[in-house]
């Protein structure tokens, strides 16, 4: 198989972090150094990023890249967010991982390779990528979860999301199976060409199968138990990543599956789809409200966004791949935010993360700024207009009104209520006067390193969506799929 | 032909079914490898002979020998002689004895001129396995080491002793 230099060229966001993973291992070989692993890994990320850039920026056509993957403006867009959430990963690690006694610089090599499953996921055209990208994104997830191997709770959310994936894994294999024995082949046009033509009952249970799989990486309702048990467990960059690059690069494979493979043509699956969607919604926000641990919080909050961004992609029709892109990019900035002020006031890595709200009490009066951008990302979360949340959720209306889908709209709305009171709980005491002595609070010159230029980037990235979104939806309008058939 | 196929399906399945029942991680192996060389031999059926081989040497082979010494040397101790006299015991190698035992008479009856399947007459053989891994689908080659890499690290960082 020979491939052309310009498929080299699409390819090269891959390549370049394919040759990032050799180089920090070979760098972590010849000698241990947690600044300059960090520095070589984000050097390589950021290249990656930059040749996204340049590609979208040249509005390069869409190349296909052997049967498995195609590089396309859509792959492009979703290459670039996943490898901008992995970049604010590299840094809260930075920060987070000076107070680890172990070795420290696995996370960098751990985390690229990540990376590479979620960009392969993002170009999979071919159900052997979905699957190879698939277990490229969560073998390294396993390990890093569990990366302070010696505490308990880390070990155990790592184990959790070994055993459950594994599983969720078996189910994806033999939807992939029984779609094989139908169709035949595996690439998703010609799937999406057989679901087209009417499909038949063992199709339908694979596309179901498929989805369960998929559904626990997202962790749709019935499918979510493991989610705040793992979020509360990882050390706060992980749980960071896990909310953003993963669940990304999931739901990218997902929309693509569906526009090119036929998942629209499923209409019972849809309708199964949406009972999850609106579970989600309710369940996802309900259970927040409960918790006094941030990390679960937020957990259970992105079971709730996730809900919101499936409606999305249920309701279908020419807006819905835009409406998808623009929730999800709304929503991986405020996450980003919200966990990098999360990991700041637990960096570096004590007994446990700052995790519980009682730890935030008062927070506005020591460190006012990581304080203010906490609370903006608060509010984007809970979609506040003028910031990026509100664009994604108005997104969301949009595509539902336009697809009649009233009771999923309905809950949409119930949700994001419920979500402002517990939103506002933990705002609330961010602002309260609080006399007692306290073990957390980011260091003072926080703001000056990495990972504090990171949160304060994110935040104006997140007042820019909301602000000025034109831009941000031009770029969305260069990066839509077209539907085969 | 077909025959043979369903009684491999079936004993892959009864002898996974002793898998996940037993509660002793050597007597489990056992009854995996009855199971993969039941795949392998549906392998054979479908006309894959290349793949099933490879289900051997590399699955029933290889790695099951890596996990049964690896089980075998966490239960190293005084009473390793004792203990392995107690699990040859009848009961515990009867069932993979039989499971295997219907294997290979369904082979021989396949060997011996059986009715063959239209499933197995194209043969897929090593060269065009070759072919497909390094044309088509040779970036998921790539990717796979890169896999590989990924559970070598992190098993390297999870099973560090220090």
């Amino acid at each position: 198989m020979m491939l052309t230099d310009i498929q080299f060229a699409a390819m090269s966001p891959l390549l370049l972090v394919s040759a990032t993973i050799v180089v920090v291992m070979l760098a972590i070989a010849c000698k241990r150094h947690h600044q300059g692993n960090a520095t070589l890994s984000v050097i390589g990320l950021n290249l990656a990023l930059i040749a996204c850039g340049a590609m979208i920026y040249v509005a390069q056509p869409a190349m296909t890249v052997t049967p498995l993957l195609v590089v396309d403006g859509y792959a492009l867009f979703y290459m670039a967010l996943i490898l901008v959430a992995t970049l604010a990963t590299a840094t809260l690690s930075h920060a987070y991982l000076e107070g680890f006694k172990g070795e420290k610089e696995e996370m960098y090599l751990l985390l690229c390779l990540s990376a590479l499953g979620g960009l392969t996921l993002a170009c999979a055209q071919h159900f052997a990528s979905l699957f190879i990208g698939l277990e490229l994104l969560s073998i390294p997830l396993y390990a890093m979860i569990a990366y302070p191997v010696k505490s308990r709770r880390p070990l155990e959310g790592g184990l959790k999301y070994l055993v459950l994936s594994a599983v969720a894994s078996a189910f994806l294999l033999f939807g992939i199976a029984l779609i094989y024995s139908q169709v035949g082949s595996l690439s998703f046009a010609d799937v999406g060409g057989y679901f087209a033509a009417g499909g038949s009952r063992i199709g339908m249970l694979g596309g179901a199968l498929l989805l369960i799989g998929l559904g626990f990486k997202l962790s749709l309702v019935p499918f979510h138990l493991w989610t705040p048990d793992v979020y509360e467990g990882a050390p706060a960059p992980v749980a960071s990543y896990l909310a953003t690059a993963s669940k990304t690069a999931v739901f990218a494979v997902l929309m693509r599956y569906f526009v090119e493979a036929g998942g629209y043509y499923q209409a019972s699956l849809v309708q199964v789809l949406s009972w999850l969607a609106f579970a989600s919604i309710v369940v996802g926000n309900l259970l927040a409200v409960r918790q006094n641990n941030v990390k679960r919080m937020l957990a259970y909050s992105s079971i709730a966004h996730f809900g919101y961004c499936m409606v999305a992609l249920i309701a279908g029709g020419p807006l819905a791949v835009e409406a998808v892109g623009a929730y999800l990019l709304t929503y991986v900035v405020t996450s980003l935010g919200a966990f990098g002020v999360v990991t700041l006031s637990s960096s570096p890595m004590g007994e446990r993360d700052a995790d519980v709200i009682y730890d935030y009490r008062g927070l506005f009066w020591r460190r006012p700024y990581l304080a203010s951008i906490l609370t903006a990302m608060l509010l984007s979360l809970a979609g506040i207009p003028l910031t990026a949340g509100f664009i994604g959720k108005f997104y969301v209306i949009t595509t539902g009104v336009d697809a009649h889908l009233w009771w999923l709209l309905g809950a949409v709305v119930v949700g994001s209520a419920i979500g402002l009171y517990y939103y506002l709980r933990l705002m609330i005491s961010l602002f309260l006067l609080d006399p007692s002595k306290h073990r957390f609070s980011a260091p003072l010159d926080w703001a000056q390193r990495t990972g504090g230029i990171m949160t304060l980037l994110a935040m104006l990235l997140m007042l820019a969506l909301g602000i000025f979104p034109q831009p941000f939806i031009h770029l969305l309008q260069v990066s839509t799929l077209i539907p085969a058939g | 032909m077909t025959f043979f196929f369903y009684l491999a399906a079936a004993i892959a399945i009864a002898a996974t079914l002793l898998v996940i029942t037993g509660r002793n991680p050597v007597h489990a192996l056992l009854n995996l490898v009855v199971s993969l060389l039941a795949v392998a031999g549906m392998f054979f059926m479908l006309g894959a002979p290349f793949a099933g081989a490879l289900e051997i040497i590399v699955y029933a082979g290889a790695i099951m020998v890596l996990f049964v010494f690896v089980v075998m040397m966490l239960n190293l101790g005084t009473a390793t002689t004792d203990q392995e006299r107690r699990w040859l015991t009848p009961k515990t190698w009867f069932a993979p004895a039989v499971l295997a035992g219907l294997l290979l008479a369904g082979l021989l009856d396949v060997l011996l001129g059986g009715p063959l399947h239209a499933a197995g007459l194209a043969e897929i053989d090593a060269r065009q396995v070759g072919v497909h891994l390094f044309g088509p689908y040779l970036l998921a080659v790539e990717l796979g080491s890169m896999l590989l890499l990924a559970a070598l690290v992190a098993a390297y960082h999870l099973g560090r002793h220090d």
